[in-house]
């Protein structure tokens, strides 16, 4: 699992690549710092190599949420899979953010 | 079960870096049985859920155990047999999460319970020989 972060129009653009399973999101939770550092800003997950997700990468996903709903900024997610999307139907995970 | 088609097990030791090695079994599994793309994916991920699971908490922390994983399948069903030697925990027992709720709502746990309630088609857990054993059952049959 890869996570490139990059600074995009004042807000932040990370690239997730990989299986964000169990293992990779305790990892992926350092990584994504920055993201939770700039959550009063804009936050794009562009998700269109990320192959899998588990529930451990779908709570890194729900933490973010959580701390731009705190601090003002937004997540919007691109580019999922026809899996991954069937997993965030199965969890309510989308109505909680703003799928691309 | 009618005539046993696939039987293979895999035990792990409760340490989550493993998982992969999980993947890559359920990944064989169903490749042998020739299931669609959709279903492998979503295997891997109850599969994963209940094996991390048992890996987080039904050893104390510091202390060595095994998870076994045990898939069995005939033309209509594979099921998954997944048990440890670990302090009695039924993970069927967890309220189901609310996931009409707002992101701020929200509480971050109980999603892996939920996932494999979902995904499979029947869930069951029995406490036997001072052991956890939960059977998880997927029909084969499409719908």
């Amino acid at each position: 699992m890869v996570i490139d972060i990059q600074e995009q129009n004042g807000g932040m653009l990370a690239l997730l690549d990989g299986r964000l399973d169990t293992p990779a999101a305790i990892k992926a939770q350092q990584d994504m710092a920055p993201l939770m550092e700039n959550a009063d800003k804009e936050i794009t997950l562009d998700c269109s190599k990320l192959e899998y997700i588990s529930s451990s990468g779908l709570r890194l996903f729900l933490a973010l949420r959580k701390e731009t709903a705190a601090k003002g900024g937004k997540v919007i997610i691109k580019n999922i899979n026809d899996e991954i999307r069937k997993v965030f139907m199965m969890t309510g995970f989308f109505n909680l953010f703003t799928i691309l | 079960m009618d005539c046993v088609k696939l039987q293979r097990s895999l035990t792990l030791p409760n340490d989550v870096n493993t998982v992969p090695e999980l993947n890559e079994f359920i990944d064989i599994v169903c490749e042998e049985l020739g299931v669609d793309m959709a279903t492998v994916m979503s295997m891997n991920l109850a599969i994963e859920e209940a094996v991390v699971n048992v890996m987080s908490y039904a050893y104390e922390e510091g202390t060595q155990g095994d998870v076994c994983i045990e898939a069995i399948a005939d033309d209509k069903q594979l099921q998954f047999i997944i048990s440890d030697n670990g302090k009695p925990f039924d993970p069927t027992a967890k309220e189901e999460v609310d996931t009409t709720l707002s992101a701020e709502e929200r509480p971050i746990g109980g999603l892996g319970i939920h996932l494999i309630r979902q995904i499979m088609d029947s869930v069951s857990y029995e406490r036997k020989d001072n052991k956890n054993i939960l059977i998880l059952n997927k029909s084969l049959i499409n719908n």
